[in-house]
C-alpha cells in the first residue's frame, strides 16, 4: 500500500486547519470591530480611563486605528501571521508575553481535568457493564446526564465549601498546590468526563449485543479480556475524537475555574481584559484557543486510522469516514 | 438480493401511541418546566415577600418554613430571589435559542438544499465558529457589546449556531436523499415545495429535540456568564448572579445551594424531555 492518499488527505487537512485559524481571527476581529463601531478607539477616548493624547497617539498609528478596517485588519493579521500578537493597551506590554506567562498554569489545569475526566469516564463505563444489575447499575448509568446539567461553577463552589472549608483538605490561599490543583481539575473536567462517559456507555451497550461478542464469550474468555479486547478497545475510538473537541471547552471552562479557585492563567488574564476592554489580549487569547483547537483536532484526524484498521481500509477505498458527529 | 427498510409508522399515530406511554420521568420533567415557566409569568402568586427590600434583622436565616430558602446578607427570601429570577434565566436562555435556531438552521438548510458552493462557506463558517471555544466567544461579544444579559443571551445563541447548522444541514440530506423528495419532484413538486412541505417537517423532530437540549445548556453557559459578572448588575437577580452573590457567605451555603439545586433541576428535566423527543418512536 503506497503513502501517498494518506499524505495528500493530511496535506489538504492541514491547509484547511490555517484557513480556519486564519478566518478564526479575522471573525473575532471583525466582532471586535465592525459591529458597535470602533471600541478601542472608544475606550481610548473614555475620559473615565484616563489616556493621555500623548498616550493615544502611538496606539493609534500602531494598530492603524486612523485607517479604514480593512487595513487595520491586514496589518493586525499580517502580525499574528508572523507570531506578533500586539501589545496590550493596559499594562503596555507585548500580549505574547502576558499570554506565555498565563500558559503554564492553564495547560497544567487543563491537562490535569483531561486525565481526570477521562479516568473518571472509563471508571463509570467499567462499572455500567460490570457492577450487578442490582447493585446499583442504574444510579451509575445515571451519573453522567445528571453530571451534565450541573454547572461547574457549583461543583467548584461545593468543592472549595467542603473539602477546602469543612475538611482542610487544601487552602485556597495556595491555589497552585497539588490538592487545589487536583480539585480545580476535578470541578474544569466534570462536564466532559459526563459526555466521554455517556459515549463510552453507548458504545459498550452496542459492542455488547454484536455477533462477534458473543463468540469471544463461548470461546470461554474471562471477563476482564472479553471487556478489555472486545468491549472497550473498539468502544473507545470515538473517545479520541471527543477528547480533541473537549479542548475547547476546557479552555473556556478555565475562566470559570480560575476565577473560583483564585489561579491565575489564560482565564484570569481573559476575566481581567474582558473588564477593562483590553482587545488586543481578547483577541489574541481567542485565536490561540482557535490554533490550540484546529491543531489538536487535526491531529486526532491523522491519527485516527491509525488507531482504527477499519477506518485505514475504507480510505484506501476512498469511501469518505464517517465525520465526528455521526460517531459521537 | 436488495433489502428493504421496514416501513415507518405514521406519524401520527406515533405520537398518539407515545402519549399513552410516558415516562413518568418525563411526566416528572414536564411538571418542574411548568413550575418554572409559571414562576417567571406569574412571581408574585407564588411569594408574599419583596424581592429588593429585605428585613435586616432577618439577615443570614438558614431555610425554614417561613423562608423556603433562608434569607440573604440584607434579610431578604431567597426563594423570593430565585422566583423573580426565573424570567431573566428563562427569557434569556429562549432569546439565545431562537438565535442559533434560526441563524443557525437557515444556515443548515440552505447549505443542504442548494449545495455547492453555498455549502462550502456555510461549512467553511461553521468550522470557524467551532474552533473558538464558545465561553471565549461569548465573554468577546459581551466585552465588545457591552455587560449586559440581552448580550449574554444573543452571545450564547451565537455560540450555538454551529450546532444548530450542522444537525440541519445532515437532516436536510438525509430527507432529501429520501424515496417521497424523489416521487414528489417527480411529480412536478417545485423545490420550494419539495423543501417546505417534506424537507423541514420530517427534520423537525431531531432539530427540535437539539433546541430543547441547547435550552438547558444556554441557561447553564448564561448563569456562567452572570456568575462572572457579565451580566446586568444587582439588584438584578438572575440564578447564575444569585449563586455568585451567594458564594461571598461561605457559612451560609443555602445562599449557593438553593439557586444551584434550582438550575440543576431544571436542565435535568430540559435534557430528560429533549432525550425523549429524541428517542420517543
Amino acid at each position: 500500500m503506497s503513502l501517498s492518499p494518506h499524505v495528500s488527505h493530511a496535506a489538504s487537512r492541514i491547509a484547511q486547519a490555517v484557513v480556519v485559524v486564519l478566518l478564526a481571527y479575522t471573525a473575532t476581529f471583525l466582532i471586535i470591530n465592525v459591529l458597535p463601531g470602533d471600541p478601542i478607539s472608544n475606550m481610548l477616548l473614555d475620559p473615565d480611563n484616563g489616556f493621555t493624547p500623548e498616550e493615544i497617539a502611538p496606539i493609534i498609528a500602531y494598530y492603524g486605528l486612523d485607517r479604514p478596517v480593512p487595513e487595520q485588519l491586514w496589518t493586525a493579521l499580517s502580525r499574528f501571521v508572523v507570531g506578533d500578537l500586539g501589545i496590550s493597551l493596559r499594562s503596555n506590554l507585548p500580549v505574547s508575553g502576558l499570554v506565555l506567562d498565563a500558559l503554564p498554569s492553564t495547560l497544567t489545569l487543563a491537562a490535569s481535568a483531561l486525565a481526570v475526566s477521562l479516568l473518571l469516564a472509563f471508571l463509570i463505563a467499567y462499572a455500567s457493564q460490570n457492577l450487578p444489575p442490582r447493585l446499583g447499575q442504574g444510579l451509575i448509568r445515571a451519573i453522567p446526564s445528571v453530571s451534565l446539567a450541573i454547572p461547574s461553577f457549583i461543583v467548584g463552589i461545593f468543592l472549595i465549601q467542603v473539602f477546602a472549608f469543612q475538611f482542610g483538605l487544601f487552602r485556597i490561599t495556595s491555589p497552585d498546590s497539588f490538592a487545589a490543583t487536583l480539585f480545580a481539575a476535578i470541578a474544569l473536567g466534570l462536564p466532559v468526563s459526563a459526555q466521554i462517559a455517556e459515549v463510552l456507555i453507548t458504545n459498550l451497550d452496542h459492542e455488547a449485543r454484536q455477533d462477534y461478542f458473543a463468540v469471544a464469550r463461548s470461546r470461554g474468555l474471562s471477563r476482564a479480556a472479553l471487556f478489555g479486547r472486545h468491549q472497550l478497545r473498539p468502544s473507545s475510538l470515538p473517545v479520541v475524537t471527543m477528547v480533541a473537541l473537549a479542548v475547547g471547552e476546557l479552555l473556556g471552562g478555565s475562566l470559570i475555574t480560575e476565577a473560583i479557585f483564585g489561579r491565575k492563567g489564560i482565564g484570569s488574564l481573559v476575566q481581567g481584559a474582558a473588564s477593562t476592554q483590553d482587545f488586543p489580549v481578547l483577541l489574541a487569547v481567542v485565536s490561540l484557543a482557535a490554533v490550540v483547537f484546529v491543531a489538536v483536532n487535526l491531529l486526532a484526524d491523522l491519527i485516527y486510522p491509525l488507531l482504527d484498521p477499519r477506518l485505514r481500509r475504507r480510505q484506501a477505498a476512498r469511501i469518505p469516514a464517517p465525520d465526528a458527529e455521526t460517531l459521537v | 438480493m436488495a433489502t428493504f427498510p421496514a416501513a415507518q409508522a405514521l406519524p401520527f399515530r406515533d405520537a398518539w401511541a407515545g402519549a399513552r406511554r410516558v415516562p413518568t420521568a418525563v411526566i416528572l420533567s414536564f411538571a418542574v418546566v411548568f413550575i418554572v415557566v409559571a414562576w417567571s409569568l406569574l412571581p408574585d402568586l407564588f411569594t408574599h415577600h419583596d424581592a429588593y427590600v429585605g428585613d435586616t434583622s432577618q439577615k443570614l436565616l438558614p431555610p425554614s418554613a417561613r423562608y423556603w430558602f433562608g434569607t440573604d446578607h440584607l434579610g431578604r427570601d431567597l426563594f423570593t430571589r430565585v422566583v423573580h429570577g426565573t424570567w431573566a434565566s428563562v427569557t434569556s436562555a429562549a432569546m439565545a435559542v431562537a438565535v442559533g435556531l434560526v441563524a443557525g438552521g437557515l444556515m443548515g438548510l440552505l447549505a443542504g438544499f442548494l449545495g455547492g458552493w453555498t455549502d462550502t462557506v456555510v461549512a467553511r463558517l461553521v468550522d470557524v465558529l467551532l474552533a473558538i471555544p464558545n465561553f471565549l466567544l461569548a465573554v468577546v461579544i459581551v466585552s465588545s457589546f457591552g455587560f449586559e444579559t440581552t448580550n449574554i443571551a444573543i452571545a450564547t445563541g451565537v455560540s450555538s449556531v454551529a450546532a444548530f447548522a450542522r444537525l440541519m444541514r445532515s437532516e436536510v440530506l438525509r430527507t432529501s436523499t429520501s424515496v417521497f423528495v424523489e416521487a414528489s419532484g417527480l411529480l412536478g413538486g417545485s423545490r420550494w415545495h419539495i423543501l417546505l412541505r417534506h424537507v423541514l417537517p420530517n427534520s423537525s423532530r431531531s432539530v427540535l429535540a437539539l433546541a430543547v437540549l441547547q435550552f438547558g445548556t444556554s441557561i447553564l453557559i448564561i448563569a456562567g456568564l452572570a456568575f462572572l459578572g457579565y451580566g446586568d448588575p444587582p439588584p438584578a437577580a438572575d440564578w447564575g448572579l444569585l449563586v455568585a452573590s451567594g458564594k461571598d457567605y461561605p457559612s451560609s451555603p443555602w445562599l449557593v445551594f438553593a439557586p444551584a439545586g434550582v438550575i440543576v433541576v431544571t436542565v435535568l428535566a430540559i435534557n430528560r424531555i429533549s432525550r425523549w423527543i429524541r428517542h420517543a418512536h
